[in-house]
């Protein structure tokens, strides 16, 4: 405030020969200010519309590629087959083998995922101070910000001769590989989000807990993860998403095999991916074509997956909101 | 439950939290560490004669006078290495001898024809010359010492005749004469073995020192040069002194794989000298030094990225992405203030809101197929365009990928803008949008200036988006947006699966990568200390 003092001395003195504006403004004045600042707004708010307008436009224009497919091919074979032939005479597109693949690696990675991001969420919150934190912190940004080309190139490159020579398995890029780079990519999601929400349930049900003479283990277990399981969840279910539209990590990883695993425990197979299909293919198709299609179709699927897994998200953590306003 | 094992189990559970998280460190640490200390050779090494003469002829880098003083200097090294090659082949070259003999046998018969002898003295001589000729080759192919000796002996049985003195026929007596003395030394018997190690000998050989002189220069860049560095070159030199062979270990189990010392294939021999030679001459020969390597970010690539940089994919990845930002930033800070300072809490806001949250979770390869259908199918034809992937589609596909992150980062800086500035801004009369420009924006700026950022290492670092929308993995640098172009992204992927080529020269290929790494920690890097020092400042007020 002090800074204001010397703007105060420098005004210059009011010069007697000015005509001083009245404060009120003539009508004429305001309904221009106010058609201004409508249409300002209008402008905005248009400008504002441009997401709605974009992910209309995804919606539109992915399912519009995929239309003719599903009008020319069977629906039901796509989703029940898993024989994809491309380029065969009589072009097969089976699908359920990639999508299988897609549900697999990204189950697999949550199961790597899920108990170290909140674990390392609690840690951030529950165990220590601020100072560890504001270290921590960063470090789980650059693993977010590592791109995913670059994951890739470590999964094949590193990881999976690493695989091959060290477990003997027969090829190096396959599901496990996959899974535990995808883990690796969707645990800073997990843990910024599961963090977020247990940090926001505030100090009282903390207290109260350890007040009864709870451990810390059993106020986490028992106070603080139930009070912020929507929270917790929607962190499951982001991270989710982050694994099952990743596309260069298991086109590079994953071996690129069209096939189920069997048994289906079984980690060391290669498989093959929705997002990988779209990838690996989509070079080779002249538009138009019922292999185009099929790709498109693909991707619908991913954005239906996708966008409903983000609904899930949404409605969870605006759940884990209210929760919090009442408490 | 007693009160130690409940103390027990939650000391437990605390170190297992701090498990998770020194087990993402390390993570963090085995991704980036190997990776950044490879990335780094491509910069940074030890860089051998070789590598200067590739700089000077392909990129015109480099003093040439000092340069051919260098390779003067190596060259004496190196020509005692051609020269045991050399005496070594004259036993086991027969090839090459019996060319020698027929072309001394045509060239006797053009010298009798020279001088004017024809008639029956002409036939005589050009039978024993061809008789010669004949016992020559059977002793250069034959197997047998004594019958070599035997041959050897009736050739050199007309060494001292009159009528052969100072004609071509005297070479035959030459390479005779040679040819016992190496085949006093070498097994014959093992001569095709010989043959065959030595050729090997001699592939790695010009794999280290390149070319031999006045040999015809091979027609790939790669096998023009020999060892670039110094690296490589202990590479090469193992594999120079050790040589790979399947063994039986236990009789009835599968073979196994052993280095054997390559030396003892020539054991004896006139070529044992070179296995101590070559490791101990190396440097003399190559002369390593270390190298900056710094035009690795600016230079082209030179055939599948054996020599060169990174240059094209670095200018192509930053065209990219400083043209989606042009489009990105501006929507992305109105959206942003309009959310924060104008909208209230209607349906229309909310749905607003729920698509810019649906667009942050679209998988990057359906916005590579929305770019696909969108920009590069409909839009450019639309525009008079032809429709095909270029830079300016892949920056307004990254451009909308990134408009959530663009949108969430401004929105929290504008946010983080103390309502007092505000007031006061009011409180003189100023109008909302004069307050917003004068007051918020600044004071929002830094911030603001941090989700910059962050989209534009989230607009460098993808990929999948850029496949069918702009990135190409071969081409020319782009001269317009019109053009497609190779990105750092795309080439790391090309030169970790694609490019089989490219596995023969790791340096470049984790170069390439680490070079995208490396700008985008750089990019985060700066985002974060930016952001903790406008916090610190907005608070302080």
């Amino acid at each position: 405030m002090t800074t204001h003092k010397d703007s105060f001395i420098a005004l210059p003195a009011p010069a007697a020969d000015r005509i001083y504006r009245p404060l009120a403004l003539t009508p004429g004045e305001d309904l221009k200010g106010y058609i201004l600042a409508k249409a300002g707004h209008a402008v905005l708010f248009a400008i504002t519309c441009t997401s709605v307008l974009s992910v209309l436009l995804i919606f539109f224009f992915v399912i519009r590629e995929a239309v003719p497919f599903v009008r020319d091919y069977s629906l039901a074979q796509f989703l029940t087959r898993s024989d994809w032939y491309p380029e065969a005479g009589a072009a097969r597109f089976g699908a359920l083998a990639v999508i299988v693949g897609s549900a697999y690696v990204t189950l697999a990675a949550l199961v790597f995922a899920v108990p170290v991001g909140i674990l390392a969420a609690v840690f951030l919150s529950d165990v220590v101070d601020f100072r560890v934190r504001a270290w921590v912190k960063p470090m789980i940004e650059i693993l977010a910000a590592i791109p995913s080309v670059a994951y890739g190139f470590f999964a094949v490159r590193v990881l999976a001769p690493w695989m091959q020579t060290h477990w003997g398995f027969p090829t190096g890029t396959n599901a496990l590989n996959s899974s535990i780079v995808l883990a690796v990519m969707a645990v800073p999601t997990i843990i910024s989000v599961a963090e977020d929400s247990i940090s926001a349930l505030g100090p009282e049900l903390r207290e109260a807990a350890y007040s009864l003479g709870s451990t810390r283990m059993e106020t986490t277990f028992k106070v603080v993860i139930p009070a912020a399981h929507s929270g917790i969840i929607a962190a499951v279910v982001l991270g989710m998403m982050r694994a099952i539209g990743e596309t260069m990590v298991v086109w590079m990883a994953s071996g690129n095999a069209n096939q189920i695993p069997s048994p289906w425990w079984d980690l060391s197979q290669s498989i093959r991916t929705m997002t990988a299909t779209v990838a690996g293919e989509m070079g080779e198709t002249a538009k138009g074509s019922l292999h185009y299609g099929a790709l498109f179709t693909v991707g619908v699927l991913l954005l239906i997956v996708t966008f409903t897994l983000n609904l899930v998200s949404e409605v969870l953590l605006a759940r884990a909101k209210k929760a919090l306003g009442k408490a | 439950m007693k009160l130690i094992v409940r103390q027990g189990l939650d000391k437990v559970f605390t170190v297992l939290t701090g498990t998770a998280v020194v087990v993402l460190s390390l993570v963090l640490l085995v991704i980036l560490g190997p990776m950044i200390v490879k990335g780094t050779s491509a910069v940074l090494f030890h860089g051998t004669v070789e590598f200067r003469r590739m700089q000077q002829a392909l990129f015109n880098r480099g003093s040439q006078g000092q340069l051919a003083a260098e390779v003067a200097e190596t060259k004496a090294a190196r020509q005692k290495v051609y020269d045991l090659i050399d005496a070594f082949k004259q036993g086991i070259d027969t090839e090459s001898l019996k060319d020698q003999a027929g072309r001394i046998h045509r060239q006797f018969g053009q010298e009798l024809q020279d001088k004017g002898i024809q008639g029956e003295q002409y036939t005589a001589l050009r039978s024993i010359s061809r008789d010669i000729r004949t016992r020559l080759e059977q002793a250069f192919d034959s197997r047998d010492p004594n019958g070599i000796q035997q041959d050897l002996a009736y050739v050199l049985g007309f060494a001292d005749d009159p009528r052969f003195r100072g004609t071509a026929a005297e070479g035959f007596f030459r390479i005779a004469r040679q040819f016992q003395k190496a085949a006093g030394r070498v097994d014959v018997a093992r001569r095709g073995q010989y043959a065959t190690a030595l050729a090997e000998v001699e592939g790695i050989v010009a794999e280290l020192l390149g070319p031999r002189p006045g040999s015809p220069m091979p027609p790939l860049v790669r096998q023009q040069y020999g060892a670039t560095r110094w690296e490589q070159a202990q590479a090469i030199l193992h594999r120079f002194s050790f040589t790979e062979q399947w063994v039986e270990d236990q009789p009835g189990r599968p073979l196994i794989r052993r280095e054997v010392r390559r030396r003892e294939q020539f054991a004896g021999t006139d070529l044992e000298p070179l296995f101590d030679y070559v490791p101990g001459h190396l440097s003399e020969m190559l002369r390593p030094s270390l190298t900056i390597y710094w035009q690795f970010l600016i230079d082209d690539s030179v055939e599948s990225h054996t020599f060169g940089g990174v240059g094209p994919e670095l200018l192509g990845t930053l065209a990219i992405t400083l043209l989606g930002m042009l489009f990105v930033v501006p929507l992305g800070v109105i959206s942003a203030a309009y959310l924060v300072e104008q909208a209230g809490d209607n349906w229309a806001v909310r749905t607003i809101r729920m698509c810019i949250n649906t667009l942050a979770g679209v998988p990057s390869i359906v916005f590579g197929l929305f770019g696909l259908a969108f920009f590069v199918l409909t839009l450019l034809p639309a525009l008079g365009l032809e429709p095909k992937a270029c830079v300016l589609a892949a920056s307004l596909t990254l451009a909308v990928l990134t408009l959530p992150v663009m949108i969430r980062s401004s929105e929290e800086a504008i946010r983080a803008v103390p309502q007092t500035y505000k007031e006061g801004a009011f409180a003189l009369g100023a109008s909302p949008f004069r307050t917003f420009v004068t007051v918020t924006l600044p004071a929002a700026l830094p911030g603001i200036l941090t989700g910059v950022i962050l989209s534009l290492s989230r607009i460098a670092g993808e990929t999948a988006p850029v496949l069918f929308t702009g990135a190409v993995a071969m081409g020319r640098v782009p001269h317009s947006a019109l053009e497609p172009t190779r990105t750092l992204s795309y080439g790391s992927y090309d030169m970790a699966v694609g490019d089989r080529i490219a596995m023969m020269f790791p340096h470049n290929q984790y170069g390439m990568v680490v070079t995208l790494v490396v700008l985008i920690l750089a990019l985060n890097g700066l985002a974060i200390v930016l952001r903790t020092r406008v916090f610190k400042r907005l608070k302080g007020h």
